[in-house]
């Protein structure tokens, strides 16, 4: 989360980008699926958003977050794919088929079939927004991050992510 | 001070476990913590429950597929962007000297004007076209991040009469005799016509054009000076549209207005028939808008007397009917949209409404004649609109000067959140209701009402009278929630004449834009967005709204007696 600096050279910086994109590449991959964008477009999207990053660094840009900056553009930029996919089929990763196979559930013993499928049908419940701030949470962002990727202010955020928890701890509970 | 620390810090405790809280606020709610039990529960259970979610999550992405191909190496790239960067700033470091070298300004100035001049007698017009390229984005983004409820829009062209119609995201697509040969034009030229007025379709025929020219200019709208508008042309060689050009409002990034120019000589303005906070002032909108409207859908809405092998109005009011006994209204439940077309009555819905929930849906409907129920994977539509999904001019703004002065005068942080978390679920509930009544005036005009059965009439009008019913709670709870605070505030709220509406219908369309003044300026006194109006007049201005809205959901009520 450190403050980044922009680096001496070019090549350190191409260096930077390219390790942050080793890092995180896969995670946000992963975001812009729940976003709805297909596998191949989402990859695609994935290495444009680090080529925008380079530029934006190499143009003297000041970034503080880097990842948050990736995740935001990420976010955007999916939502465009996904709606010039509008004519295709949305990409679903199928979560509820799959939570109730035996055999994916056999890979993860530890967890509890039965609240899993109920956190599914709660987070789909969700408002879109909540959905949005409450997967950003998960990738780890902070609060201003997310409030940045989704244009609202931090205090929203944490608002839309207190109510969308109070309903996944209601059906937690039941 | 003390006082709030032996209150229960419930609003603080999930920022406090995130560590969003200031060192000061986090001090205050670990003190608390030691003490107090119940908090401590409950931060556990809000651990488990974040714990639960990363699970989830983690199953979620376990079995999602894997990138279908090898990752590129980016090295190549940089150096490509390396490159055209370097050309790029050519021009920069043209100008650099200029700057900080000791030339008189005018001599600066003088040579500013002369690039300027060569830049435009250059084909460099890379700037415009960027710019615009810009403005697109930006303007799809928000429009994505925020999508519209269905809208209406003003069509004139060269070939039809003036008309209106609705868009959107909602929109159905009725075959108006009218809209036909405005329609046609618009597939050919491939563009969108469900929801020609916007940011993505410009966006999606100027993507598409080879070798074209833009220009980028801020506007005024004679109307209303005080807006800010931005001006998007783009020519293009080939293709059937010659011309087009859209306008944006510069604050919100919403179009306004649009006109292609065809290569026949045909043309089509489009204009968005305001909804905007500025027109809500007097009630005199709706006749303006309300009435050709209806006019221009009717004709294609088989009427109740059409025979019985295909669905009629009738059965379309029976399906709302049935839909309303599980709550599933329109713009109160999930379901997008439910129209008349190719003799069916289609009801739609996203398909991540739960299954069991599907199946309610259904079999509420089984035993009615010509339906047909679809729930589909698109990205799912709430019919309300995200009190907070702001334009993208308020990213992370921390609050707003009237959020300070609320807090202040609620007696803290924590009331604010209970206050706002309190006021936002009215909202949403009045909201779900005002777009449930609005949903019901547009289906059934003035003109389609006088062919209903008597006995379909009053199930309409029973219909329409729970959500007044319910709307009207929700604004006596916002009252007394929002009014002492308002008060105390500075708001005083002018006196409402009635307008005197016509139908029902014309007063739920007032209902519809007053709801809307509501919510925007609710979510403006929250800090959520950033309006444009001075923060002073906001009580005021609310109580004014909200008013309005009690004094027009009356007339809708009387109406509907």
């Amino acid at each position: 989360m450190a403050i980044f600096r922009q680096p001496q050279s070019g090549l350190e910086l191409q260096d930077q980008v390219a390790q942050l994109y080793t890092e995180t590449r896969e995670d946000v991959y992963r975001y812009l699926l729940t976003l709805g964008v297909h596998p191949p477009k989402a990859q695609e999207a994935v290495q444009e958003v680090f080529l925008r990053l380079y530029t934006s660094l190499k143009k003297g840009e000041k970034i503080e977050s880097l990842r948050g900056w990736v995740f935001r553009v990420a976010h955007n930029y999916g939502l465009k794919v996904r709606a010039r996919q509008s004519s295709e089929e949305k990409f679903d990763p199928a979560i509820e088929a799959q939570l109730t196979s035996p055999v994916a559930n056999a890979e993860r013993q530890l967890l509890d079939r039965e609240k899993m499928t109920r956190l599914n049908t709660a987070v789909e419940g969700l408002s879109e927004q909540q959905k949005r701030v409450l997967f950003l949470r998960m990738e780890g962002l902070r609060y201003p991050e997310i409030a940045n990727a989704l244009g609202i202010s931090a205090s929203a955020v944490g608002e839309f992510l207190r109510r969308a928890l109070l309903r996944l701890k209601k059906v937690r509970d039941e | 001070m003390n006082s709030l620390l032996d209150r229960h810090p419930e609003q603080d405790l999930l920022p406090y476990l995130d560590g969003e809280l200031s060192a000061r606020r986090a001090g205050k709610v670990s003190g608390h913590l030691e003490s107090c039990g119940r908090c401590r529960a409950e931060l556990e259970e809000l651990q488990d429950t974040l714990t639960d979610c990363a699970s989830y999550r983690n199953v979620l992405t376990a079995q999602m597929p894997e990138a279908p191909e090898e990752w590129r190496d980016l090295y190549r790239d940089f150096s490509r962007i390396d490159e055209s960067l370097a050309n790029n700033s050519l021009l920069v470091r043209l100008m650099r000297p200029l700057v900080h070298s000791g030339v008189p300004r005018w001599a600066f100035v003088g040579g500013l004007a002369m690039l300027i001049v060569l830049l435009s007698l250059n084909q460099l017009r890379q700037a415009p076209s960027v710019q615009a390229a810009t403005l697109l984005r930006k303007a799809v983004a928000v429009s994505q991040s925020q999508p519209r409820a269905a809208h209406r829009i003003r069509v004139r062209s060269s070939r039809q009469p003036e008309f209106t119609r609705m868009a959107g995201v909602q929109a159905a697509v009725v075959a108006v005799a009218q809209a036909q040969a405005v329609a046609a034009l618009f597939q050919q030229a491939n563009w969108d016509w469900n929801n020609p007025l916007s940011a993505s379709a410009f966006e999606q025929w100027r993507d598409r054009q080879v070798h074209k020219t833009d220009e980028v200019k801020a506007v005024q709208d004679p109307q209303s000076p005080s807006t800010h508008l931005t001006q998007i042309s783009t020519t293009s060689p080939d293709g059937e549209v010659e011309a087009a050009s859209l306008t944006l409002n510069t604050d919100d990034y919403e179009a306004v207005s649009e006109r292609l120019e065809f290569r026949d000589r045909e043309w089509v303005e489009l204009s968005e028939i305001s909804e905007s906070p500025t027109e809500s002032a007097s009630g005199s909108g709706a006749s303006s808008t309300g009435i050709p409207v209806r006019a221009a859908e009717t004709p294609s809405r088989p009427a109740a007397f059409a025979p019985g092998s295909s669905a009629s109005i009738s059965d379309e009011l029976q399906v709302l009917s049935a839909l309303n006994t599980i709550e599933a209204d329109l713009g109160v439940g999930e379901l997008q949209d439910v129209t008349l077309t190719g003799g069916k009555v289609l009801v739609t819905g996203p398909g991540s409404i739960p299954q069991r929930r599907q199946e309610e849906i259904r079999s509420s409907l089984a035993k009615l004649p010509h339906v047909e129920v679809e729930f589909t994977s698109l990205p799912p539509v709430s019919a309300t609109s995200e009190v907070a999904a702001a334009s993208g001019s308020a990213a992370g703004a921390t609050g707003s000067p009237m959020e300070a002065r609320l807090e202040k005068r609620l007696g803290g942080h924590a009331e604010f959140d209970r206050f706002s978390t309190q006021l936002l679920d009215l909202d949403d509930a009045a909201m779900k209701r005002v777009y449930a009544l609005h949903n019901l005036a547009q289906k059934f005009s003035p003109d389609a009402e006088a062919q209903l059965s008597a006995q379909d009439l009053n199930l309409l009008h029973e219909l329409s009278r729970k959500h007044t019913a319910v709307l009207a709670e929700k604004i006596a709870e916002m009252d007394k929630l929002l009014v002492p605070t308002l008060s105390s505030l500075g708001g005083a709220a002018a006196s409402v004449a009635s307008a005197g509406h016509g139908s029902w219908q014309s007063a739920a369309d007032e209902v519809y834009r007053n709801g809307r003044r509501v919510e925007v300026l609710i979510s403006q006194m929250l800090g959520m967005t950033q309006g444009k109006a001075p923060t002073n007049a906001l009580p005021s201005d609310l109580m004014a709204a909200l008013n309005e809205l009690r004094a027009n959901l009356d007339d809708c009520g009387k109406a509907l007696r």
